[in-house]
């Protein structure tokens, strides 16, 4: 006769069996998913990579493929990536700050909350109709920069409150209470203290936001960017055009050469993305290590 | 009544009083102070002066509200929410929690050292400066850093080394730097958080000297759970439990000739 404890061994032995298996599960969707991921980056290049040279940095959009480039498409994304930069980043920690430090939390805090939160999850084209009908019609401001860059911050504006308020709450009570005692406003103690701790976090959310803008097609199309433009953007209040819309452009003709393009697009797109991505991690590996 | 220096304790070469503080000697006086958390009381009634240029304690057991006392006089109670304050806490002849006071003026003048030393993630000479200078000190801010610094016993360990991060100190300095960077901002009132608990024993002991020097210039109220600490240092010490002042007394007399039983069993070590 076993004893119980000889039963439970038995157990352990299938627990442990259990537990592999479910291990090897997890790492084999882990596996796919890089798999699909490197056979994309892997097909766009090789499709796309023999178009890639000087002459297509350099070229205006052209009917015929050897003479086509992405010059207006990349100066328009600089142009447009900067502009949300520079609309979304500061209205977006401000009511961060204002919403953790500043409000009093009550009621209207948390309807504003959920309401943030709701927002971040609306489809990109329906912010391509609020930007057509409030900014393009509404403010009179036509298919330019703006009205994209300010559609574009709309879209981001959730994402960049929700990362920076809780980098905003990783901020140890201890150093607001110390700022506090020393006859501190809360605006001095955000400003001073709590904000240059939470940088790093907020870096983060900020360039995950803006990632996706710069990869975003619909709301771009829905504003009425054009796809095809042969002059380049000299203020905020051009039209203009935009990576993701050339690219969704050369992808949408029967030409295989064309298609060939849209995978040069492509690769000159996650470029600009990789850089931007390497930057924040830079600035800040680098005010971490000041921090420590 | 004056105050009449007297007995010199063991082991200490300091001075103690042996009498009440006289009126003329209070600068802090807690008047039926009651507070509450939500409504559930956590501090009854409490009345004690507090005396210039001396050291008083306040001990009791965990959760006796004896830092929540501590935390009213300088309103950072206000930063948790449900929290309620009755009574009179007089100092300067005003009501710290009138509503013509602005509890910023009031944290100004009363300076603050908490449990766990939590200096700024920023260089030695930012933690001492930042105080004074988002409060428009116009003078020369190294001589305030030095000066501040050599206050609290640290200046020899880290004259070199001002530029760089203050998390870098041990826990002991960088509570030494936290009481400098309370002292920076020449506060009427220091009031101390159990402020050597989080630390070992030299540590503390070096604490516990510099409390010494700075009598004569502050007046300091320290919370603590270590009776041995209190019976050392303090001049006065308040003794609370449950939320009640159970005794307030000169700290001799309350240690070695209480007039509670309740304070004889604490003090002696049978509960607590």
């Amino acid at each position: 006769m076993k004893s119980s404890l000889a039963r439970a061994n038995d157990n352990i032995q299938k627990r442990h069996r259990k537990a592999g298996l479910f291990r090897l599960l997890c790492a084999s969707v882990t596996w796919l998913g890089a798999a699909l991921l490197a056979t994309l980056l892997i097909q766009v290049t090789l499709d796309g990579i023999k178009w890639l040279d000087l002459q297509f940095l350099t070229s205006f959009p052209s009917r015929f493929p050897y003479k086509a480039g992405v010059k207006s498409a990349l100066v328009g994304t600089l142009w447009l990536i900067t502009m949300i930069a520079f609309i979304s980043i500061p209205i977006g920690v401000a009511t961060a700050l204002y919403l953790e430090e500043l409000s009093s939390k009550g009621k209207v805090g948390k309807i504003i909350e959920v309401n943030i939160a709701n927002l971040a999850g609306v489809p990109s084209i329906v912010y391509g109709i609020i930007g057509l009908a409030i900014f393009v019609r509404g403010l009179g401001f036509e298919r330019s920069l703006l009205s994209g860059a300010l559609t574009m911050s709309l879209l981001i504006l959730p994402v960049i409150i929700i990362a920076s308020r809780e980098a905003i709450k990783t901020v140890p009570m201890s150093i607001r209470h110390a700022a506090y005692a020393l006859g501190a406003t809360k605006l001095q103690t955000a400003w001073a203290h709590v904000l240059p701790a939470s940088f790093p976090g907020i870096l983060t959310g900020v360039i995950l936001a803006l990632s996706r803008a710069i990869g975003e097609t619909a709301p771009l199309i829905m504003i009425g960017a054009l796809t095809y433009v042969a002059f380049l953007p000299e203020g905020p209040m051009d039209a203009f055009t935009a990576l993701p819309i050339q690219i969704f452009n050369w992808v949408s003709r029967p030409q295989q050469e064309f298609h060939e393009l849209a995978a040069g697009g492509i690769i000159v797109l996650l470029a600009v993305l990789l850089t931007m991505n390497a930057t924040a991690i830079f600035i800040r590996q680098k005010t971490e290590k000041k921090l420590q | 009544m004056k105050s009449i220096k007297s007995i010199e304790e063991s082991g200490f070469q300091s001075e103690h009083v042996n009498v009440m503080p006289s009126v003329d000697d209070v600068i802090l006086d807690i008047d039926n102070v009651s507070i509450s958390y939500s409504g559930n009381p956590a501090v009854k009634h409490v009345s004690f002066p507090i005396a210039k240029n001396k050291i008083t304690s306040i001990i009791g057991p965990s959760g006796c509200g004896k830092s929540t006392l501590l935390r009213s006089i300088n309103r950072m109670n206000d930063f948790i929410e449900g929290v309620t304050v009755d009574g009179n806490l007089s100092y300067a002849g005003q009501n710290v929690y009138s509503a013509k006071i602005d509890p910023v003026e009031v944290r100004r003048n009363i300076g603050m050292v908490f449990q766990k030393p939590n200096p700024f993630p920023k260089t030695i000479y930012k933690n001492i400066s930042w105080g004074p200078q988002i409060n428009g000190f116009a003078g020369s801010m190294d001589e305030l850093v030095e000066k501040s610094l050599r206050q609290a016993a640290l200046w020899d360990e880290v004259q070199h080394r001002l530029h760089e991060s203050a998390l870098g100190l041990s826990g002991g300095q960088q509570q030494r730097l936290c009481i400098a960077r309370a002292l920076a901002m020449e506060p009427d009132i220091l009031l101390m958080d159990e402020p050597c608990s989080a630390l070992d024993p030299i540590s503390t002991s070096h604490i516990e000297d510099l409390l010494f020097d700075l009598k004569s210039r502050y007046t300091i109220v320290i919370v603590t759970h270590n009776m041995q600490q209190a019976a050392r240092i303090s001049d006065y010490t308040a003794f609370l439990e449950m939320g009640d002042l159970i005794e307030f007394g000169v700290t001799n007399q309350l240690f070695t000739r209480p007039n509670q039983k309740r304070t004889e069993e604490y003090v002696t070590g049978r509960f607590g």
